[in-house]
Parts: C-alpha cells; sequence; structure tokens
C-alpha cells in the first residue's frame, strides 16, 4: 500500500528566546488518517500546528503541502491548501452571532459578485447541518462570546467543518469538555475519518487517543521521541518515561 | 423664545454630522486598525468636488455630489492601496502607518489649497434649496434637515450592510479576529480595500453636507475629523454604532455648553469632554474591558 502524504515537515524549527519550541522536526502526516500528536506541556504542539497555518513564522526548515514543498506558508493561503484548524485557546469572532461565525466562512474565498450580496438558503442549510452536528442549531441567534466554554469549542469545531477541508488540525479540541460533549467530537473526528478526511489530533488523554487515532506521534521538547501504531508507541519505555517525568 | 427647541435641533445636526464622520472613521478603525488621518482630509475632496464641478463649470449640482462622493471613495481606496496597503505588507507600526497619513492629509490639502487657493468659498444653494423651517420653537434651513436625514439613511444602510450581508459579515469578523479571518479564508486585504472605498465616500459626503452648510476651505477637514474621531472615541473606537452614541454626545455638550458659556468655547468643550472620556472611560461608551 501506497501511503500519501499530505502534510511534511523537514527540519523545521522555530526557538523562542533561547527555548526550541520545535526542534529540527521532520515528521510525515498521512491522507485520509488520524494523526494523534501527543506530549507533555510545552513540547511544540500548539507551535508546530502555528507554523504549519503560517501563524508563527519558521527560522529554518520546510513544510511540504501534498509534497509540494512551501518556503512560506501565510494564513490566507491554509485555506486554498485545503487546511483548517482549531485552536487551544478557542477564537471565534466574539461579537457575531453563533449563525454568522459559521456563514462567515461559507463564502466563496471572499469573492463577493456585488457589494450587497446575501448568504442563500444554500449556505443556510450547509450552516444547519454542522451546528445540528456540534448540537448549537437552537443557539444560533446568541453572540459567541454568551456561549458556556465548551459551547464556543464546539462552536470553533462547526465552523471548521463548515470550511469543508481536508485536512482538520484540531488543537486539543477536548480538553474542558463534559462528557457528553467529548463524545459528540469524538462522533465528528470518526465521521471525517470515514469520509477519507485528514485528522490531526492534538490530545493529552491517552484513553481518546488510543481509541481514535491511526497513527500516534510523540513530541517531547520540539523533538520526534517516538511514533507509529498508537498501543505500541504508548507502551514504549521512553513514552512512558518522557510523561513519568514531566 | 424657549431656546431649548433650538439648543435641541442644533445637537442633531451637529451630532449628524460627526456620527457621519465618526462612523466611516470607525469602519477603517475597525478593519485596518491604525488611526487614519488622512480620512480628514476626503471630506475636503469631496466638497471641492462639488465646487469644481458645480461652481467652476456649472454641472448640476446633483451631479458634483454624486462625484465627490465617488471621487472621495476611490481616492480612499487609491490611497490605502498605494500607501497603507504597502506599509502593513511591511508590518509597519501603528505608529507608522499614523505618521503616513498624517503625511496623506497634510498632502491632500495642500494640493487642495494650491488649485483652489485657502480663500473661503460657498456652494450652490440650488440643491436643498434655502428653505427655513420652524419645528416645534426651533429654526432649522432645509440643509440642516438634509443633514439629519442623510445620516439617518447611511446609518439604517451601514447596520443593514454590517449584519446581513456577506461583505458586512467579513468586515465584522475582521474587526474580531483578523488573524483567524485569513485563515478561515477571508481575503482581508480585498474587504480592508473595499472599506476605505466606503469610510471614504461617507468622509466626503459629510465633507460635501458641511459645504453647504457653511461653507469650504482646503483645511475644513481637520476639525471634522477632530469631532469625528472624539465621537468615535467616546461611543468606543471601532465600535461602529457606538460611534453615533458619541457623536451624539458631543453635538449635545457642545451645543449646550457653547448657550451657557460662549461659541469660542466649542472646541475646548469638545476636548473637555474627549479627556474626560481618555481619563475615565478610556475604552469609551460601549467597548468593553
Ligand atoms: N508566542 C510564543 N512566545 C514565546 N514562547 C512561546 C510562544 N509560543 C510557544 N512558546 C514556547 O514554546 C514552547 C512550546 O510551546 P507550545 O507549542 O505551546 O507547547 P504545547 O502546545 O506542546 O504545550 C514552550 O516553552 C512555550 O513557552
Ligand atoms: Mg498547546
Amino acid at each position: 500500500m501506497v501511503s500519501v502524504s499530505i502534510l511534511q515537515t523537514q527540519k523545521l524549527h522555530k526557538h523562542f528566546n533561547g527555548v526550541n519550541a520545535v526542534d529540527h522536526l521532520s515528521l510525515r502526516i498521512e491522507k485520509g488518517k488520524v494523526t494523534g500528536i501527543v506530549g507533555p506541556n510545552g513540547s511544540g504542539k500548539t507551535t508546530l500546528v502555528n507554523l504549519l497555518t503560517g501563524m508563527v513564522p519558521s527560522d529554518s526548515g520546510a513544510v511540504l503541502v501534498s509534497e509540494m514543498k512551501l518556503s512560506r506558508i501565510r494564513p490566507y493561503d491554509v485555506r486554498t491548501y485545503g487546511m483548517t484548524r482549531t485552536f487551544q485557546q478557542v477564537r471565534l469572532f466574539q461579537q457575531m452571532s453563533v449563525l454568522d461565525n459559521v456563514l462567515v466562512v461559507l463564502t466563496e474565498r471572499g469573492v463577493f459578485l456585488s457589494l450587497f450580496e446575501y448568504h442563500t438558503n444554500f449556505h443556510l442549510r450547509q450552516a444547519k447541518v454542522v451546528l445540528e452536528q456540534v448540537g448549537l442549531w437552537d443557539k444560533r441567534n446568541e453572540n459567541a462570546e454568551n456561549l458556556s466554554y465548551g459551547q464556543r469549542k464546539l462552536l470553533e469545531i462547526a465552523r471548521a467543518l463548515a470550511m469543508g477541508s481536508d485536512t482538520m488540525l484540531l488543537d486539543e479540541p477536548f480538553a474542558g469538555l463534559f462528557p457528553s460533549m467529548k463524545k459528540t467530537v469524538a462522533g465528528i473526528v470518526q465521521k471525517l475519518r470515514s469520509e477519507g478526511k485528514t485528522v490531526v489530533l492534538i490530545e493529552h488523554d491517552m484513553e481518546i487517543i488510543k481509541h481514535l487515532s491511526d497513527h500516534l506521534i510523540v513530541l517531547d521538547a520540539g523533538k520526534l521521541l517516538a511514533e507509529g501504531k498508537s498501543h505500541e508507541v504508548l507502551s514504549r519505555k521512553e513514552v512512558i518515561e518522557a510523561y513519568l517525568g514531566e | 423664545m424657549d431656546i431649548l427647541p433650538q439648543l435641541i435641533a442644533n445637537s442633531l445636526i451637529a451630532g449628524s454630522i460627526y456620527a457621519m464622520v465618526a462612523l466611516g472613521f470607525n469602519l477603517i478603525f475597525s478593519t485596518a486598525k491604525f488611526f487614519d488621518i488622512g480620512y480628514g482630509a476626503l471630506a475636503a475632496v469631496g466638497a471641492y468636488t462639488v465646487f469644481y464641478l458645480a461652481k467652476v463649470h456649472n454641472f448640476p449640482t446633483l451631479v458634483g455630489v454624486i462625484a465627490g462622493v465617488v471621487v472621495a471613495g476611490i481616492l480612499g481606496f487609491v490611497i490605502e492601496k498605494f500607501v497603507y496597503k504597502k506599509l502593513r505588507g511591511r508590518k509597519a507600526s501603528n505608529t507608522v502607518m499614523l505618521i503616513a497619513s498624517l503625511g496623506v492629509f497634510t498632502a491632500l490639502q495642500a494640493v487642495i489649497a494650491i488649485f483652489f487657493t485657502s480663500q473661503f468659498q460657498t456652494l450652490p444653494s440650488d440643491l436643498f434649496g434655502r428653505g427655513v423651517f420652524h419645528i416645534g420653537g426651533g429654526v432649522v434651513t432645509s440643509v440642516q434637515i438634509a443633514i439629519f436625514v442623510l445620516a439617518l439613511i447611511i446609518m439604517s444602510v451601514l447596520a443593514w450592510f454590517l449584519y446581513k450581508t456577506m461583505f458586512g459579515k467579513a468586515i465584522r469578523a475582521i474587526s474580531d479576529d483578523e488573524e483567524v479571518a485569513r485563515i478561515v479564508g477571508i481575503d482581508t486585504e480585498k474587504v480592508i480595500g473595499r472599506v476605505f472605498f466606503i469610510g471614504s465616500a461617507i468622509a466626503g459626503l459629510a465633507g460635501i453636507l458641511v459645504g453647504f452648510d457653511t461653507g469650504i476651505t482646503p483645511t475644513m477637514g481637520f476639525s471634522l475629523l477632530l469631532k469625528g474621531v472624539i465621537a468615535a472615541i467616546v461611543g468606543g473606537v471601532g465600535n461602529v454604532f457606538g460611534g453615533v452614541m458619541g457623536a451624539l454626545l458631543l453635538g449635545t455638550v457642545e451645543n449646550f455648553g457653547i448657550w451657557y458659556i460662549s461659541g469660542e468655547w466649542k472646541d475646548a468643550i469638545a476636548f473637555t469632554l474627549l479627556i474626560i472620556f481618555l481619563i475615565f472611560r478610556p475604552q469609551g461608551i460601549f467597548n468593553r474591558k
């Protein structure tokens, strides 16, 4: 079987005031799989996602999207490359309604025929589908800032889903959620996988990771500590030590 | 004669002008995120376009007004494209942007003075007529009624625009979190360009209306800008409709103030209001934090 890597880093490097957040990291994310990324706090997981989405510039190294080497990724290009992400610290359009948070991404790359174009029923139906998936359709007229923490996380996931991207980078989507909400998110990840989408899942809970991910990457201090099938990787000595020594 | 109705009328008229200026200013600030001083000069550009077409070349005044609004809009768009956008691309700080826009302001004002001299001019009065109306004990001119009505129209259209159209939602998303707006695929540069057109056109209209009411000079944009900015700060910078409330408050405080003190104090009163807000509520009436 030929495995296709949809995202790849080559000696990707980023330091912040002497700390190597991501340290000459080379890894591959395979298409159509759920790749879990784990590692102690500060091991560079979020920085990796920030590098992949152009939100922080790299010091050196390269990112390859669908085998295409990019010298520089800009946030605006992320969607063009079929990628989307969520944030560990949720970032919504606070002053906008739940519905508008989703509708605003349902605009074809900011191309407007005129200044006075409305979203159509077609867009509204799409928004309804993703908001129902996370159980927020009833809250569609609330301002995003008035939602609970968990609902805000779910809305961010709905917004990412609405973009219909092939690759989703989810930075701790389960953190701080109630069990019922965790179930919702797990269901979404499984559905994405069954649709052939690529998911990069950063998560601390090992049970969730074992349950959801096909492939696991363990980071420690910005370096690749281990990778492979999740249950196998999680039983390795160095991985256990990295966690116990945290 | 009772003075109260007149004071209220004057407050509303001044408030309407300030509101228009603040609306455009806030629209630009909320997306481009810097204090665009050059914006003030576009009010004069609008007014002098009307002067040039309608008074020098005898076009119908309405043609002049439409051209004035469009010219101000296009000029704002072009300045954004060739000055501010380039600076943004180089990650210029807000201070650099501020100074660049001060340069734009000074240059535009100088060009107007070179072509039209610094002399005070009036605009043709045929469009709104010279009617004088007595409303509830106050006296207002037809131009002033037009100012009030147009301000209401612009506010309503803008509200509809921002909350109902795709483009308006993109504007609100950018003002909320520009980086995320980019990640989700909104073409922020394009949106900002168009916002400059809209905001600048509003500035042009405000300048034209002031021109009909009190006449024009090349430096007219400065005091308009100041009042618009004060209104914006009082209402909450970047808060498009907060600016309208700030404008009404400013118009009211000014007009009641000069009645109780005297006319020369008008600007001092405006700045006192500004300073009070900067000290006690720098985020303005409607912004949190
Ligand atoms: N914007 C930043 N400025 C300074 N240091 C940062 C920044 N982002 C991350 N870091 C540092 O980089 C390291 C990796 O952080 P992060 O990527 O957030 O780790 P993780 O997501 O695995 O917890 C940490 O030491 C963190 O303090
Ligand atoms: Mg993190």
